[in-house]
């Protein structure tokens, strides 16, 4: 990391004004990784879970697709994913996405054989921890979100870093337009810095409590969430893909994004 | 955005020049270009090539550059820097016309060429053949390779797409050809540049240069680069 | 007197030398484009500037004045373009005071390039330059270290292969006046669509030898800004604070003229 402060053990110059004559080596290395951009985000409420991603998969400033889903059904009985009780974003590098979707996908299923009972959200939570963490020197580089309902029916969102650490959090932004939705979210999921007007003076001012949002408010939120960040992301945009899983099920719904 | 310092310019040795630096995003003429002596004066060709990394950023441009009434001079290398050299070289013939009241012969255009590219090689990536016709000398071919040397020679090649022909010139080559005939070597030998080189490209440019002045021909590939010939 | 400021270059070598990161600049990342026709000349551009992956300014203006019948369409670092347009505008209404005639598009092409060359590409401007004089219409593509093209139709910034795409497949010659204009916002949409570094809005300027300069501001919107599902208007008070000044616009009146809003007093003007 750059810090304005500079090394705090060392004083010794760190430049020089003059030129090097020696021509600089040019090491040719193979770096594996691609961002291919876009964003998730996940949002809990009392009775259900909704995982969201934008559809465009991009590679510098080109497109390579319009329709790339970043959010997938984990543990479904066939190809098509019917059966699966919960649900997985990924967003970052598109093919390590992919790979890490069917890793667990293959986990969840062979829970369900074994042990001829379908695996808790918790217990997926931590398997997914130490898939991730198992390649924490060649990791996955994808921010991932898992969300499902937790053994009392409650919505679970499960929040994780490219090497595993993870938390169950009330919503979560990730990917390149994370900086743009997650305030957005803090204000209007968790309503941090909203007081309660005339509760009090100063110091006193009530802070305003956060409470589980009703399922239309939330899919209302995460559309206008996404149609901000597309306004001012150029890796954010074409369509938007949203999950809700309740205990009817998995519901997807598909709404068109700007294409600029 | 901002580049602090330049750095490739010299070697280990402190003496040997990178010559084939492009500064970043800058745009190339990676080109195939000649010129001949005939029995009746010069030609010059060149294909029509501009490229930016792998983009054509023109297809169809002119590397044949006036820089007087029948001195010309075919362009390799940064596009803005031999613009730049010819632009200059053109102001002071014209200067040169004016006070001497006669036109410049080739040697003095080349001669110009020469101290630009030399005095400033370290700035430059420039390749260029000059080529023109004065009634004293007749025709004549000079080529300013990239340090900035000048050499008087009966033909010369030059660009990327010159490393693919040198054989087939050698091969061809013949003192006191008739239009005809030198207008046949430069096509053949640029039609065989531009299908070896892949920086190469486009149609076929042809200047003579004759006491008659001066004519353009153009070739395309569309036709095989035969036609349509005289363009004006 | 002329010339840039280099004051701090030192200072800012030692800091870049010892990690701190250079600044930001606000590039263009850009389609702009254009056509000669019959009469005259159009170019054309996208209004979306941006600063790495952020989008900075949804409808900037790229198409740059240089004379009455001459102007600019540029791409690369926004305010190198804006100042290098604006002084050669400067240096050619001077030169046609000087010369008392009309500018010709050739002149203000070499001023162009000749400055640029000048600053070794460290201007990072790249233009595309059109107007009418009197050899008829020219279309010019300037690069930032100085190189230039003539051509009778032209592409340049980040979105210019997909804008060249449209010129390849669909340009022909003798184009009329609304031919010209159409494959130009036809280009510059390729651009916004299948760019990142370009979109929003289509600008378009006509320029004909007999008849005005035409600069249509916004000549296609293709995308409009969405409607908001939630209204996000917080009720007075819901934001904390610790103290309070309250100044009257009676005060106000004192120092400053005050005008009455039109409209709703408690609705913000959002932009766009």
């Amino acid at each position: 990391m750059t810090t304005f402060m500079g090394q705090p053990h060392s004083e010794a110059i760190g430049y020089s004004f003059t030129q090097t004559a020696s021509v600089p080596i040019k090491e040719h290395s193979f770096y594996p990784y691609t961002d291919n951009g876009g964003s998730t985000l996940g949002i809990t409420g009392s009775d259900f879970a909704i995982l969201a991603g934008d559809t465009r998969s991009v590679a510098g400033y080109n497109i390579n697709s319009r329709y790339v889903p970043k959010v997938f059904k984990i543990g479904g009985d066939d190809e098509t994913g019917d059966g699966a009780h919960i649900l997985l974003s990924v967003v970052g590098f598109a093919a390590d996405g992919q790979a890490l979707k069917e890793r667990l996908d293959a986990v969840v299923k062979m829970y369900k054989y074994q042990h001829g009972k379908s695996m808790s959200v918790g217990a997926c939570a931590q398997r997914l921890s130490t898939i991730l963490y198992q390649k924490r020197f060649f990791p996955y580089y994808v921010h991932a979100i898992l969300a499902g309902l937790d053994e009392d029916g409650k919505g679970a969102l499960y929040s994780y870093d490219p090497v595993g650490s993870y938390e169950r959090e009330q919503c979560r932004a990730a990917g390149s337009a994370a900086s743009l939705i997650m305030p957005f979210l803090d204000n209007q999921v968790n309503f941090k810095n909203q007081y309660i007007p005339g509760s009090g003076e100063g110091h006193a001012l009530e802070p305003k409590r956060a409470e589980p949002l009703p399922r239309d408010t939330v899919e209302r939120l995460v559309r206008d969430a996404f149609t901000s960040a597309v306004e001012r992301h150029i890796e954010v945009g074409d369509g938007l893909q949203m999950m809700v899983i309740t205990s009817a099920g998995i519901e997807e719904i598909y709404y068109p994004l700007k294409k600029d | 955005m901002v580049g602090h310092g330049m750095t490739g310019m010299l070697g280990e040795d402190g003496i040997h020049v990178d010559m084939n630096h492009l500064k970043k995003g800058e745009v190339n003429l990676g080109t195939s270009i000649m010129a001949i002596n005939f029995k009746d004066g010069v030609i010059l060709g060149a294909d029509s090539r501009t490229t930016t990394g792998a983009y054509i950023a023109n297809r169809v441009t002119d590397k044949l550059t006036q820089v007087h009434d029948t001195i010309w001079c075919c362009r390799s290398g940064s596009a803005a820097d031999t613009q730049a050299v010819a632009d200059i070289v053109s102001y002071h013939l014209n200067m040169y016309s004016i006070t001497n009241n006669e036109a410049p012969s080739t040697q003095v255009a080349a001669a110009l060429f020469q101290e630009l590219c030399y005095e400033n090689k370290d700035m430059l990536s420039a390749g260029i053949i000059i080529a023109g016709y004065d009634p004293r000398h007749g025709g004549q071919v000079y080529s300013i390779p990239l340090g900035g040397s000048l050499h008087k020679q009966p033909y010369s090649i030059g660009g990327s797409g010159s490393t693919y022909i040198y054989g087939y010139c050698d091969a061809n080559w013949k003192e006191n050809m008739t239009e005809e005939e030198g207008i046949q070597f430069v096509r053949s030998a640029l039609q065989e540049a531009i299908k070896w080189d892949g920086s190469s490209g486009g149609v076929i440019r042809l200047v003579v240069l004759t006491s008659k002045g001066a004519q353009r021909h153009l070739y395309l590939p569309d036709t095989g680069y035969t036609g349509p010939g005289v363009t004006n | 007197m002329a010339g840039f400021d280099f004051t701090n270059y030192n200072r800012n070598a030692a800091l870049h030398a010892k990690g701190v990161p250079l600044p930001k600049a606000t590039s263009t990342g850009t389609t702009i484009v254009g056509c000669i026709f019959d009469n005259g000349v159009v170019i054309a551009a996208d209004t979306r500037a941006t600063s790495g992956p952020i989008v900075a300014d949804k409808n900037c203006e790229k198409l740059h004045y240089i004379s009455p019948k001459i102007w600019c369409a540029g791409a690369g670092t926004a305010a190198d373009t804006e100042f290098t347009t604006a002084l050669i505008s400067s240096n050619v209404e001077l030169h046609a005071l000087s010369t008392g005639r009309p500018p010709r598009v050739i002149t203000c092409m070499t001023m162009l390039k000749q400055w640029l060359f000048r600053h070794q590409g460290h201007i990072g401007a790249y233009l595309v330059v059109a107007g009418t004089d009197v050899s008829g219409p020219g279309l010019y593509t300037v690069h930032a270290h100085g190189s230039t093209d003539k051509l009778p139709y032209v592409t340049m910034g980040s979105g210019s292969l997909a804008a060249m795409s449209v010129f390849e497949s669909m340009w022909k010659a003798q184009l009329n006046r609304e031919e010209a204009v159409a494959l130009c916002a036809e280009a510059i949409k390729a651009g916004i669509f299948n760019d990142l570094g370009s979109g929003s809005n289509v600008d378009v300027c006509v320029i004909e030898n007999d008849k005005p300069t035409q600069l249509l501001r916004n000549y296609l919107r293709p995308n409009e800004r969405g409607q908001k599902e939630r209204n996000y208007r917080f009720p007075k008070g819901t934001t904390a604070y610790l103290n309070q000044k309250i100044i009257s616009k009676e005060d106000m009146r004192k120092y400053v003229t005050v005008e009455e809003a039109s409209g709703d007093p408690n609705l913000m003007e959002v932009d766009m």
